[in-house]
């Protein structure tokens, strides 16, 4: 501390200390604790208060839509009709399926007073409550005491509102009870984690099913308990399966740019002429200078139906139609390969770079094969490159987006990062997508501190890749 | 006696870049021999010893040890092993690893290679430090370990590159005393590699002094300092006064030789013809005060002392003279004009012109 204010003066330092404070605790740990907060939280549509607080709501706008018609008893009916359905709020966006219950009156249009009116339709006790797949349903009436009541469009408009009236105090009441419970309970759950590991049936023929049966991934996900079947019905944990397929993938584009990328590096670092290494270096640089989604749409023109590939293949009549690469899931991981491999080359380029080349020669002349030199003088020192390569093209393959979507548009398993952001923008829970990020980052996280112990790599090591 | 001998024939190496580092070479290095090669940077001695390593190809003729053409046996082959200039150990083994590297590829057990180290190591005296990693030790134990790393592979041939040059004086006097030993001891063939005389006479049974990819001489380290043959041995190899001048008379190995100083007389190995130019050499220590052989006019410039000698240097017509006696309290050298000073004709060497070692005063300049 002492030594950094001598050294850099009191505004450097406090610049210092200032830029860490930024970086660990608002870009490192502030996002993953909000991100953690998110997915132990349970959904806001879900609770039960939030049930009551839209029934509440949905009366209440019942109540103000039904004074309109109570100003202008003789309106047109078919008029009116537009009325009462477009309702400002967003409260009257469809919600789950489970919370619109049809109306229980079953009234017939013939006795009806006004036209439909979604709110007061919705204005009725009997409401079903959120619940995962498998518990059993349960209606806000029945599990809070309420009395059944709901706004039948065979009453007077008056008696409506006076129904109507009644459910909002009803609900308000029960929601100002609810919401205190709920407070008072312990608000966090790990039911967002659960959606992870759910199985789901998948519908399959019996033909379809012999066929799916017959695959090596398939019987690989049976192993290993993310497939299974129960009364004949096949169950998958596709959370868990597209997991554990994105992980493997990544783990093997990992180990094929080390494999691709360890001799090139040797090449440029050791085995060239540092006058022609300038050459061969600048021919590693010139892919960084083009962006990421140009290297990826490359890719496009090439596999595509009627790409380069294609073209070559019916050129020389090899196939007549043309092949779907975009199906492949070879493809994908190609790509990956070829557009992070360049975060492979540099670390360990860097680090070997840094060898003595004495020591290569004294290990021949110690009468070492090639081999030798290479596993006992070459890796060790490269190790801490290699360890950061690894991480790096690892970590940027497993949270690919851009490469599958591009790729595969849609035509291949999902990718586990476009799951993630499915889940927060095009589910009705983001809570879950926070709760898939939370627990992708920890698995990635686990599995990077499993390779640095088998690599015997210490955190001090890092310290000389430059 | 396990050594080998080392035989270029005809050797000559010339760079991609067109750059001969060594002209054709003839040498012969004899087996259980300590053999200095001596040279200004940039003589060509490394490669050399690159060459006889097998890191590089001789582009000419061949390098033989023991009687065999060693051309396309690799270095990993060779019966030979080298000392680096910066010792190149393995800094992520520890010490015992690095002695017994050279076993592993000969599929020795871990036990047996732990047991081969330690032998080793407690030959160079660093026997209890077999599991340290060389940062840990000392300038002077890390060169003991790659002797002995260099012995574990039993070479026949054991080559130096300048492996003192990092080294203090007192450690680096010390490390002369030891290598001598344990050469003796093993008796392999030593090529040893320096530019420092003194290294290279107090060790060698033989040295060659080279300059410019050429080897100006061979022989022992009296004949090299005693009877240079080229004037860039001459002044290469220890400190030597220089006359420029042309022969005026030969005869039965002695001659004339005319100077803007006088005429003196000296030794002629070369026997030089009158009318050749030629250089004169003599050590200052050769130099004698009021001496009439060989007598010249120089007035005194500085005065040195260095407690036991005197290193006294006239100026004799623009030319520096240096003078090395021995400091009997007795010296008295006028400052104020000029002192007769002399030198026996035996220990003066007329030799033809040529280049010469480069002053220290040029080697700064550069």
């Amino acid at each position: 501390m002492k030594g950094l204010l001598k050294g850099y003066g009191a505004a450097l330092s406090a610049f210092f200390f200032g830029a860490v404070l930024v970086w660990g605790l608002i870009l490192i740990i502030l996002p993953q604790l909000t991100m953690l907060e998110r997915a132990i939280t349970a959904p806001k549509r879900g609770l039960d208060s939030s049930v009551a607080l839209s029934l509440s709501r949905d009366a209440q706008t019942c109540i103000s839509v039904l004074k309109t018609y109570e100003m202008q008893p003789d309106a047109e009916a078919a008029s009116a009709g537009g009325m009462g359905i477009p309702s400002a709020s967003g409260m009257a966006v469809p919600s789950s399926s489970g919370m619109a219950v049809p109306s229980a009156t079953g009234q017939t249009p013939a006795q009806a007073t006004r036209p439909y009116i979604l709110q007061c339709d919705r204005a009725n006790t009997h409401k079903s409550l959120v619940r995962a797949s498998g518990e059993p349903s349960q209606y806000l009436d029945t599990l809070y005491g309420l009395p059944v009541m709901a706004v039948s469009d065979g009453d007077t408009v008056e008696k409506q509102i006076a129904t109507a009236d009644e459910i909002t105090k009803l609900a308000k009441a029960l929601f100002v009870d609810l919401k205190a419970r709920e407070a008072s309970a312990t608000p966090y759950t790990l039911a967002n984690f659960g959606w992870l590991t759910q199985a789901r049936m998948i519908p399959l023929s019996e033909t379809q099913k012999t066929i799916e049966d017959a695959k090596l991934s398939k019987k690989l996900i049976g192993l290993i308990g993310l497939r299974f079947e129960r009364d004949g019905k096949v169950y998958e944990r596709i959370g868990l399966i597209t997991l554990a397929r994105t992980l493997s993938f990544a783990i093997a584009a990992t180990a094929l740019a080390l494999l691709l990328c360890y001799p090139m590096a040797y090449k440029v670092a050791l085995a060239t002429t540092p006058e022609r290494a300038v050459w061969l270096f600048l021919g590693l640089v010139i892919p960084y200078a083009i962006v990421e989604l140009m290297r990826i749409y490359a890719w496009t023109v090439i596999i595509d139906n009627n790409g380069l590939l294609n073209g070559v293949l019916q050129w020389l009549h090899v196939v007549d139609d043309p092949i779907q690469f975009k199906r492949f899931p070879g493809t994908v991981f190609v790509v990956i390969v070829y557009t992070y491999v360049l975060f492979m080359v540099f670390p360990i380029y860097n680090v070997m770079n840094t060898l003595d080349r004495n020591q290569i020669e004294a290990a021949k002349d110690l009468g070492a094969s090639t081999w030798r030199v290479h596993w006992r003088i070459i890796i060790p020192h490269s190790k801490p490159g290699i360890a950061v390569g690894a991480i790096a093209t690892f970590m940027l393959s497993a949270g690919a987006f851009s490469v599958p979507r591009i790729i595969s548009r849609g035509l291949q398993a999902e990718w586990f990062s476009q799951t993630i952001y499915n889940k927060f923008f095009e589910s009705e829970n983001s809570n879950v997508g926070a709760a898939y990020s939370f627990a992708y980052t920890m698995v990635c996280f686990v599995l990077v501190g499993l390779f640095m112990w088998l690599m015997r790599t210490r955190l001090k090591d890092f310290a000389r890749v430059q | 006696m396990r050594g080998k001998d080392v035989t270029l024939d005809n050797m000559s190496i010339t760079y991609p870049n067109g750059f001969r580092a060594v002209q054709p070479t003839n040498l012969t290095i004899q087996a259980g021999e300590f053999f200095s090669i001596l040279g200004p940077s940039g003589c060509g001695k490394t490669t050399i010893l690159r060459a006889v390593s097998g890191f590089i190809e001789p582009s000419e003729g061949e390098v033989r040890i023991g009687g065999q053409n060693m051309a396309g046996i690799g270095p990993n082959t060779r019966p030979t092993a080298l000392i680096f200039q910066n010792l190149a150990l393995f800094p992520l083994m520890p010490v015992w690893e690095n002695v017994a590297f050279g076993l592993e590829s000969r599929g020795l057990s871990k036990r047996d290679r732990r047991a081969e180290a330690q032998k080793l190591l407690d030959l160079v005296a660093l026997g209890d430090q077999a599991e340290k990693k060389p940062g840990e030790l000392s300038g002077g134990q890390r060169q003991r370990v790659a002797i002995a790393r260099a012995l574990a592979v039993e070479p026949a041939v054991l080559l130096l590159d300048e492996p003192l040059s990092a080294l203090d004086l007192k450690l680096r006097q010390h490390m002369r005393a030891e290598l001598r030993a344990i050469q003796k001891q093993t008796g392999v063939t030593f090529i040893y590699i320096t530019h420092d005389q003194g290294e290279a006479l107090t060790m060698s049974d033989r040295i060659a002094v080279m300059n410019e990819g050429r080897i100006e001489q061979v022989g022992t380290g009296d004949e090299i300092y005693s009877a240079p043959q080229t004037a860039f041995t001459a002044s290469f190899v220890g400190e030597a006064n220089r006359l420029e001048g042309r022969v005026m008379a030969a005869s039965e190995g002695m001659a004339d030789i005319e100077t803007p100083m006088g005429r003196f007389r000296a030794r002629n190995p070369h026997d030089l013809a009158p009318g050749a130019e030629a250089m004169l050499f003599v050590r200052p220590e050769a130099m004698l005060l009021d001496h009439v052989e060989n007598q010249l006019l120089a007035r005194m410039q500085r005065r040195d002392l260095e407690g036991a000698f005197l290193n006294l240097f006239f100026d004799a017509q623009g030319t520096e003279l240096a003078v090395h006696i021995t400091n009997d309290g007795q010296v008295h050298v006028p400052t104020e004009g000029d002192t007769k000073i002399g030198f026996r004709a035996e220990s003066a060497v007329i030799l033809p012109s040529g280049p010469l070692a480069r002053t220290g005063q040029e080697l700064a300049a550069q």
